[in-house]
């Protein structure tokens, strides 16, 4: 499939070339197409459900049981950057500040180009930083 | 007279005298009866279980491999709509009645779920409705425990769980006059007093009696030790009732042995004969467990089956004889089969190594004798699936190497450790040949010089520093002379005893080139490269010699799985771990063991040493890996082989499970044995029949990926000549175009990583 599109893309892009008027000079710089904005993964409908519960139990205070519920998610889906911050913020609520960070640490590995996902793991950090001051 | 009266008085002394004599005996085995009786009831061995298999839409697992965890869990294969604890198999579908279970989480009901299978995968659940589930949670297997004395095993039943027709057949049997008795039967004793003479010995022991008889260690069958019963079993009705008795004796009978496991109790007995609980015994079935209390080997129903059978029917006899039952059920019940279950021979344990894991971490945080006695349920990461084939891998390896005599003589040692990538999890651990063996445990006790699995260390240091050395840095692998005061003179030799002049720095690692390495690594450091093997998890103190940077150090295949398991997880180190959860014997949580992550390394250099320990695997020593695992899997792993060949090693992970194998001789003799040869086959057999996720390197910010042309060391484009894609520290690339670039070259490059951006965009908005 790989080969395919892009030779399809090689072709559209000099007809492309030949459509504007063709100004002489050094080949272009390459252009970069940034990747449209965030729009979330989708989850498997099991680890939907696991951490929704796991939402559910943390505004319960019942952290122990958030925390099995967000790791059995990650046993399914462990590259999944909403389940290790979801982690990452009971740890927090838990008063484990190393790990907080650690594994808001481990968030962003996954976390690619999402800024905002990004943005919220570096709020974790801080808190997490904060707290242990 | 007076004569008459001194002995008169001299016998009421001596009268008294023995009064006393037997009031202080019987005290005494009065104070003994309590203790042991209070003491007995509560001795509970810990259960241990491996992780409950999760199935949900996607799940990579064959419909074969379901199939065998429900039926190593007990599952008939007979419908039974009033039961849990069956599958039946429609074509590519399972449907099964999933059991009750008490987990760490709280109590799951029983339910029925529908399974669909395509390809090796899960491609639907729902269930009894038709409802779609997202997840249905299978019971754990026990796979051993932790035993109290003489490795007893039981089950506690209480006296109102146990079926009418099993008390009333152990009364009619065992002692008719059980519940109007005070102890002992005085005819019965007549009887069996009798018997002596006739020839015939009969027990004439009351239940209470047989009970006391389980107090004593030896089985001494004297007159005296039968009085001291006698006098034991009063006192024992004395103080406890009839239905405490009952209780404790239907839970302390002897009901045979599994290997080194003693069975003991109705509750077990049911599971280790009938696979059921004891409530749900039938007439019949319990008819047979009350025959074998007269001699459990003697009656085995799986050696003996005949004799059994003839046994049980005589108590179904008796019982009918004494009215407990109709002629009606008698009938039905006499006609039935024994019934047993085909059990797999469990032991104590079938996976020793893996038990001797979690009760050394236990014995951290709980009292021996607590783990030993209290019945604790503690739930474990390991998975029987992964067990099975590095068993399997192991055992067919060392047999053939043992037949062909290419690694030195027969009696070759392994083990293997098998962990989760992403969590730190042991999976599965082999101690030794003999997966059964419950003694040594190579995987965690054995302490071996690992030889060149100590290198990507090396290169790890090297590579954290991206201004001095990329993957494409030429590093010299001429001889190298290590001169230190107080040492002899080093100069370490390569394997095919040639030197390779300049050669680029992934390359040196792929090949696994000595001088070339030893030389690296005293140009960054020793300390440095050893500050990074504790970084990469690794405990143990490591001498600060050059020679330890080629392997001299010693150390367990477990420790090695924990260095290679941190650059598996992208630089998070998490300690190995094998326990999960620990609740009490009636379910209440008691402990949770969480998963820890710390960052150890930042991102780019664990993505640079993974691509290099690939190149190991693509075009290195570890190629022949070709033959088991499709290239797509693009796995990561070093091979090692130390002084004289005595040990064999493999460590390498691909998507979702590392692996370490070592062989080798317990004495330490030269083997001739080779890491890529000797180790990496079993590495192989055993991902392969795991269905491995391919390995994707991480793309961090500080990373990028160019092409290099491999004949000027040079940016390239994918159109040169054996261009090769590598990723390099952001800046660390080589900024000069090789002649072979072109600009079609570039457009092309543009295009493809386009596309590439585009498709991971997708997967990750819409799913794959």
């Amino acid at each position: 499939m790989g080969t395919r599109i892009r030779s399809i893309a090689i072709l559209l892009l000099l007809l492309a070339g030949c459509a504007t008027a063709p100004e002489p000079g050094p080949a272009p710089a390459p252009v970069e197409q940034a990747p449209p904005p965030y729009l979330g993964p989708r989850e498997s409908v099991a680890v939907a459900g696991l951490l929704e519960s796991a939402r559910a139990d943390a505004a319960a205070g019942r952290l122990p049981t958030a925390a099995a519920s967000l790791e059995r998610a990650l046993r399914i889906e462990p590259r999944n950057p909403r389940l290790w911050q979801e982690l990452a913020r009971v740890r927090l609520q838990q008063g484990d500040y190393a790990q907080a960070e650690s594994t808001a640490a481990r968030s962003n590995s996954w976390a690619g180009s999402d800024s905002a996902l990004r943005a919220e793991n570096q709020r974790i950090i801080e808190d997490a930083r904060a707290a242990r001051r | 007279m007076a004569r008459r009266g001194r002995i008169l008085r001299y016998f009421s002394y001596a009268l008294l005298l023995a009064v006393a004599a037997l009031a202080v005996f019987a005290l005494e085995l009065d104070l003994r009866v309590r203790n042991e009786f209070e003491g007995r009831r509560f001795a509970l061995p810990a259960r241990i279980y491996a992780r409950p298999l999760e199935l949900h839409a996607g799940l990579r697992i064959p419909q074969a491999d379901v199939e065998d965890e429900l039926r190593d869990l007990g599952y008939r294969d007979v419908q039974r709509d009033d039961q849990a604890g069956w599958f039946q198999r429609k074509g590519d579908e399972l449907d099964i009645a999933v059991r009750p279970f008490i987990f760490w989480d709280g109590a799951q009901p029983a339910r029925r779920v529908r399974v669909a299978f395509a390809e090796g995968r899960i491609t639907e659940l729902r269930d009894a409705e038709g409802k779609e589930l997202p997840l249905a949670r299978l019971e754990p297997l026990p796979i051993g425990g932790i035993y109290p004395a003489g490795n007893e095993d039981r089950v506690l039943v209480r006296l109102g769980d146990v079926p009418k027709h099993l008390v009333d057949a152990l009364i009619a049997t065992e002692d008719r006059k059980f519940f109007s008795h005070m102890g002992f039967d005085p005819r019965a004793l007549v009887r069996a007093a009798a018997s002596i003479f006739s020839g015939r010995m009969q027990g004439g022991s009351t239940i209470t009696q047989q009970l006391v008889k389980n107090f004593f260690l030896t089985p001494e069958r004297t007159l005296r030790r039968k009085f001291t019963e006698l006098v034991m079993a009063v006192l024992l009705e004395a103080h406890y009732g009839k239905h405490e008795i009952l209780e404790t004796y239907l839970n302390e009978i002897y009901l045979g042995q599994d290997r080194d496991r003693a069975i003991h109790g109705i509750g077990l007995g049911a599971q280790f004969y009938f696979g059921k609980e004891a409530k749900d015994l039938t007439l019949a079935e319990s008819a047979l467990l009350i025959a074998m209390v007269k001699g459990p080997a003697v009656y085995d129903p799986r050696r003996h089956a005949p004799r059994a059978l003839e046994r049980r029917n005589f108590v179904l006899r008796e019982t009918k004889d004494q009215g407990f039952v109709t002629l009606e059920q008698y009938t039905v019940a006499r006609a039935s089969p024994l019934g047993v279950s085909p059990r797999p021979v469990m032991g104590t344990s079938p996976y020793p190594a893996f038990v001797q894991l979690v009760h050394r971490q236990l014995r951290r945080d709980y009292d021996e004798k607590d783990l030993r006695s209290e019945g604790l349920r503690i739930f474990t990461s390991f998975d029987p699936r992964a067990q099975g084939a590095a068993e399997r891998a192991l055992a067919k390896r060392i047999a053939q190497y043992d037949k062909e005599r290419r690694f030195g003589q027969p009696g070759l040692e392994g083990a293997v450790v098998v962990t989760d990538t992403q969590s730190g999890e042991v999976q599965a651990l082999v101690g030794g040949r003999d997966a059964r063996y419950r003694g040594y445990n190579r995987a965690v006790d054995a302490t071996r010089p690992v030889g060149s699995l100590l290198k990507p260390a090396i290169y790890l240091t090297a590579l954290s520093e991206p201004a001095r050395y990329t993957l494409i840095t030429p590093i010299d692998d001429g001889p190298f002379l290590w001169k230190s005061r107080g040492a002899p003179d080093w100069e370490p030799q390569n394997y095919d005893k040639k030197f390779h002049g300049m050669v680029p720095l992934r390359t040196a690692l792929a090949q696994s080139y000595n001088a070339a390495t030893a030389r690296l690594g005293t140009e960054i450091g020793v300390d440095k490269v050893l500050a990074n093997v504790k970084k990469l998890g690794v405990e143990r103190e490591l001498r600060p010699f050059a020679s330890t940077l080629l392997g001299a150090a010693e150390m367990s295949p477990l420790e090695v799985a924990q260095m290679y398991q941190t650059i598996a997880a992208g630089g998070f180190r998490s300690p190995l771990r094998a326990i999960r959860e620990v609740t009490t014997q009636e379910g209440r949580p008691l402990a949770r063991y969480p998963l820890k992550v710390e960052q150890a390394f930042a991102p780019e250099p664990i993505v640079l040493i993974t691509s290099a320990l690939q190149g190991v695997v693509r075009e290195g020593t570890a190629q022949s890996l070709k033959s088991f695992l499709p290239a797509e899997i693009a796995a990561a792993g070093k091979t090692g082989t130390t002084d004289e060949q005595r040990d064999a090693w493999f460590a390498g992970f691909t998507g979702d499970r590392l692996a370490v194998v070592w062989l080798g001789y317990d004495d330490n003799r030269a083997a001739r044995l080779s890491g890529a040869a000797a180790a990496l086959p079993v590495w192989g057999d055993l991902m392969a029949a795991l269905v491995p996720e391919p390995l994707a390197l991480a793309q961090p910010d500080g990373i990028e990926q160019v092409w290099i042309d491999p004949q000027t060391n040079l940016r390239g484009d994918s159109q040169c000549a054996g261009a090769l894609e590598l990723p390099f520290a952001q800046g660390s690339a080589p900024r000069e175009r090789s002649p072979c670039a072109t600009v079609a070259g570039a457009v092309v490059d543009t295009v493809d990583t386009t596309v590439k951006k585009a498709k991971s965009w997708w997967e990750r908005v819409f799913g794959r």
